[in-house]
């Protein structure tokens, strides 16, 4: 099948590649200049683990095509997959599309608008014609984007058109080999279970970083609290993991459009709390540390492991790295970053920055070293050579802002280790 | 001799024998009639004759019982009381306080950035621009979020502690330029704590959270106790909040500002937090110097230099204008025509402008305590009057107090009408723009009424008599472009050189303020009965008997709780 891709997010240029890798004729919507995929991609996408070989196979193959805006709208099958802030490009989209008066026309919106913005879109379309906007809602966690695609066990769609519904069935077919269950309801309701999904993970990051704040003050360890949580079977495990804080931009704006939502039409600021909170506990591991050192770290060396904002993922949107590593300049401390993906991304932000190093080798970081910070979980720091971690420290203190570590082991190996509510 | 008996000054007296018996209605008959919705061509009008304006201030003097005979009179007492030559002793840092033997610099803190001005062989602007530019660090700080409490959450609220001058200017600062913050200064929430009782600062304790607040303590001398008691009373409650050391929270939740670096550093504030001014910017002119630090935390260091930059402008049009067109020299002469030759003696400061609520107790201060004063400069008493009582209140809100009084009661009144004509542009609430034209109206007929009386309204003349309004009560109405930091820098200016003028005619020292010194002495004495502390000190009948009751109401209350 024809299909056309519009938009350039992670979910638009992911969509693109399963769906031409599953024998598709794909189109993506390209009205610059840029010839080549990954160029413009950008690098906070093309660092998606499997997607830049991916799109490039599937380039080579001719599966995947580059195509005018103009001439794009004279197919009859899309995908929009936009950022939230680009609705009117989306109203244009549609028109531009509903104006060649095709039959049969399905459009798949996969763009987190806000409630009701799919309906909005249909308006533009003659329904009598099958001119059908459905809305797809996309799982997509940055680091495994390829992964949730390609095995989804579970998708909601939006859609009053039976056409429109049987159609995107058959379009996901190649993906439903682990489906246990496609929710069909109105574009309206699934735009609203995206978003109320999205808001409770929030919520819960937030209760058990609220948790862990307070089990600090009691001296309670959170661990033991959070897997007494897990294992009540109402509650279960995830989004149980006390932290420093959420970042990435789609999960942080998303939640930004429900809390505006609940504030405006309810009066309710128990979301816009959440991310007030969220913003709070990015700090958190910067306030141990001037705690530990009496509000007083100029001219010290802190060394920090981990700055993406997920482990997997190279971008640093809304990532606590970067509150901190504010923090840290502007009381003067220099700051010695290590990051297996990240460091190009801060490169270009700090490149330059007389208090602000980078390191390809993340024990070279801790060289003198007035405390370690760990704030991205990545796989690789989760067991260290502790040996050589406190020869190189100046002062062998850590600051785990996941909790990543054994405090136990530190501690009877002569490290101050402060956690997140431990 | 006396400035009494100067000849301009009685050439002044015999001319006001005639004036007193003047009716401003009279005055305004003179006018060629105009129509004001037609473009009358330029006449020989009272407003045209008597309104003067500079940049974005207009003063219409034409509500003032004066023609021009009354201002070519003034001008040649001015003459005679060598003003320039007093001016030119102000703006060169000549020792003008006699009485505290220093100079009076208020001028040289708005000066722009590579002036000189030599005091003692040292160019003073230097230290200015130094503390300035250490100011801006502090606000830049605050303002990016990365002043940081005790626990390392950033600061969002200040709490400035001070009283008189250190508290008055920036308060009313703050107030009036509301409109101007940036984002990062309306983020920043902001209180004043003055009261010796501690009944503020006991309030918003409640109210806010130790690891986000912090206090800017400003006192000239650091001995004020009203001030430091109630930052005393702020550190204690840090210290109950935090169980962290005082060294801690000096550094981390106090700024200091004083002329006294040596106090300060004995309080605890660390170098650091410290801002100076100096023992030459008396205490209600220093809003343009550190101590103006809230200013700058509302409206960001470009506002605050915006401010500077205005006053700094009435500065070199107060020096070089010609008497005819100097905005602060006819403001001043005008008021001593009032006082001393029309013998009024009750000045009414009448703001038709929310934000400039508290301008009138701000130039209470200014006026009252600059020129509330019976002694001139050579030492002996002056036998004619001098600073008026001052008072006030934003207009709209007066009209329902004290007008009364001015319409009708006995008492001959001036009156200042300050007001601007732009307000509320890019607000999309269009009812605001109709309150500000209501609040205009009101501006306009208060003193169109108060001038002409009932003579302004068609057939009233023959209403029974509590229903007349007599008029005559003289007014200058100060009309401001738009109220920005540049345009309220030059007002302050402009009554701060008002001010001076008058103390120039008068020939007392508008900078010292021996008068509020005895009373802190007696209060010190007056403290230790209070505290069942011996003293040897014997007090009238009235202050024992009521000592006494105090003492006897305190011991009730005790006996009873136990």
């Amino acid at each position: 099948m024809k299909i056309v891709i519009w938009g350039l997010e992670l979910t638009a240029w992911a969509t693109a590649g399963m769906l031409a890798q599953s024998g598709n004729d794909v189109f993506i919507v390209n009205d610059t200049q840029i010839t080549d995929p990954v160029t413009l991609m950008g690098s906070s996408i093309s660092n998606e683990p499997g997607l830049k070989d991916l799109i490039n196979q599937q380039f080579d193959k001719n599966n995947l095509q580059f195509i005018q805006s103009s001439s794009a709208a004279l197919l009859s099958t899309h995908f929009i997959s936009m950022n939230p802030a680009e609705f009117e490009h989306a109203q244009n989209t549609v028109s531009q599309i509903a104006k060649q008066g095709l039959e049969k026309v399905l459009i798949i919106n996969q763009s987190h608008f806000g409630v009701g913005y799919t309906d909005k879109l249909q308006k533009i379309l003659d329904i009598e014609k099958d001119q059908a906007v459905v809305y797809l809602a996309e799982n997509i966690s940055e680091g495994e984007a390829l992964k949730n695609i390609r095995k989804p066990t579970s998708l909601t769609l939006g859609s009053t058109n039976e056409w429109a519904s049987m159609m995107t069935r058959s379009l996901l077919r190649p993906f439903s080999s682990q489906l246990e269950q496609l929710l069909v309801m109105t574009p309206k309701e699934a735009e609203f279970a995206k978003l109320s999904i999205t808001g409770m993970l929030a919520l819960r990051i937030g209760y058990i970083n609220e948790l862990a704040n307070l089990a600090e003050q009691l001296d309670v360890d959170i661990e033991v609290i959070k897997q007494s949580l897990g294992a009540d079977p109402r509650i279960g495990h995830h989004y149980l993991a006390p932290g420093c804080g959420f970042g990435g931009n789609t999960f942080s704006q998303t939640i930004k459009g429900l809390a505006n939502l609940l504030s405006e039409k309810r009066q309710s600021q128990l979301l816009d709390t959440v991310l007030q909170e969220n913003e709070k506990q990015k700090e958190q591991p910067f306030r141990k540390l001037w705690r530990h050192y009496e509000c007083d770290i100029h001219n010290l060396n802190i060394a920090i492991w981990g700055v993406s904002f997920k482990p997997g993922s190279a971008a640093l949107d809304s990532a606590p790295s970067l509150k901190i590593i504010s923090a840290l300049t502007a009381q003067q401390a220099n700051v010695h970053i290590h990051d297996p993906e990240a460091l190009e991304n801060i490169e270009k932000l700090y490149g330059g920055h007389p208090q602000v190093h980078t390191y390809r080798d993340k024990y070279e970081a801790l060289n003198n070293a007035d405390a370690l910070l760990l704030l991205t979980e990545w796989p690789e720091y989760a067991s260290p050579d502790c040996e050589e971690m406190k020869e190189r420290m100046l002062t062998p203190l850590i600051i785990d802002g996941r909790n990543l570590f054994s405090k136990e082991l530190l501690e009877s190996l002569g490290f101050t280790y402060y956690g997140i509510g431990r | 001799m006396s400035v009494k008996e100067l000849p301009a000054w009685k050439a002044l007296e015999q001319h006001a024998g005639t004036m007193r018996t003047t009716h401003l209605r009279d005055l305004f008959l003179q006018d060629t009639p105009i129509d004001a919705l037609t473009d009358t061509p330029k006449t020989n009008n009272r407003f045209d004759t008597f309104s003067v304006s500079n940049e974005s201030l207009l003063l219409d003097f034409s509500k003032q019982r004066i023609t021009q005979t009354t201002l070519s009179l003034l001008k040649n007492l001015s003459k005679d009381c060598q003003l320039d030559s007093w001016k030119e002793r102000l703006f060169s840092g000549d020792t003008i306080n006699t009485s505290e033997n220093r100079p009076a610099l208020h001028t040289a803190l708005r000066l722009p950035y590579n002036s000189q001005l030599s005091i003692n062989n040292h160019n003073v602007v230097t230290d200015i621009q130094a503390n300035l530019a250490h100011m801006s660090s502090m606000v830049a700080r605050i303002h990016a979020g990365q002043w940081r409490g005790y626990s390392g959450l950033p600061i969002d609220t200040i709490v400035n502690i001070g009283v008189g001058g250190s508290d008055l200017g920036p308060l009313m600062a703050c107030k009036a330029l509301s409109d101007s913050q940036p984002p990062a200064g309306q983020q920043l929430k902001l209180h004043f704590v003055s009261s010796m009782d501690g009944s503020q600062i006991a309030n918003l304790l409640d109210q806010l959270s130790p690891t986000t607040t912090l206090f800017i303590i400003s006192s000239k001398s650091f001995t004020t106790i009203d001030t430091l008691s109630n930052a005393n009373t702020a550190r204690q409650w840090l210290k109950s909040a935090s169980g962290v050391k005082d060294e801690l929270l000096n550094r981390r939740h106090f700024i200091g500002i004083s002329a006294s670096l040596e106090k300060m550093s004995q309080w605890g504030i660390p170098e650091k937090s410290q801002l100076n001014f100096w023992d030459w910017t008396g205490g209600r002119y220093s809003l343009w110097s550190a101590i103006g630090l809230p200013i700058a935390l509302r409206i960001g260091m470009t506002g605050f230099k915006e401010m500077l930059r205005g006053a700094h402008a009435m500065d070199e049009h107060f020096k070089n204008a010609p008497f005819e067109e100097n905005l602060p020299v006819q403001l001043g002469m005008i008021g001593i025509w009032n006082i001393n030759f029309l013998n009024i003696h009750a000045h009414a400061i009448l703001p038709y402008d929310g934000r400039l609520s508290h301008l009138p107790a701000y130039l209470e201060q200014l006026e009252m305590e600059s020129n509330g004063k019976s002694a001139n400069r050579q030492g002996s008493s002056i036998d004619y009057h001098t600073c008026p009582i001052l008072w006030g209140e934003i207009g709209p809100n007066a009209q329902h107090a004290f007008y009364q009084l001015l319409h009708q009661g006995t008492e001959s009144v001036m009156c200042d009408f300050i007001t601007s004509a732009r307000r509320y542009d890019g607000f999309e609430n269009s009812e605001l723009q109709q309150q500000h034209q209501l609040s205009l109206a009101n501006c306009l007929a208060q003193s169109r009424l108060l001038a002409l009386g009932d003579s302004a309204i068609e057939g009233n003349d023959t209403a029974p008599i509590h229903k007349r309004y007599r008029g005559n009560q003289p007014s200058t109405t100060v009309l401001i472009n738009e109220l920005t930091p540049y345009s309220f820098g030059q007002l302050i200016a402009l009554y701060e050189h008002k001010v001076f003028v008058q103390s120039v005619i008068w020939e007392v020292n508008p900078f010292d303020q021996w008068g509020v010194e005895l009373g802190k002495k007696m209060a010190t004495e007056l403290l230790k009965p209070l505290l069942n502390e011996d003293t040897p000190a014997i007090f009238d009948s009235s202050t024992t008997g009521l000592l006494n009751s105090i003492l006897s109401l305190q011991a009730q209350d005790k006996e009873s709780k136990q």
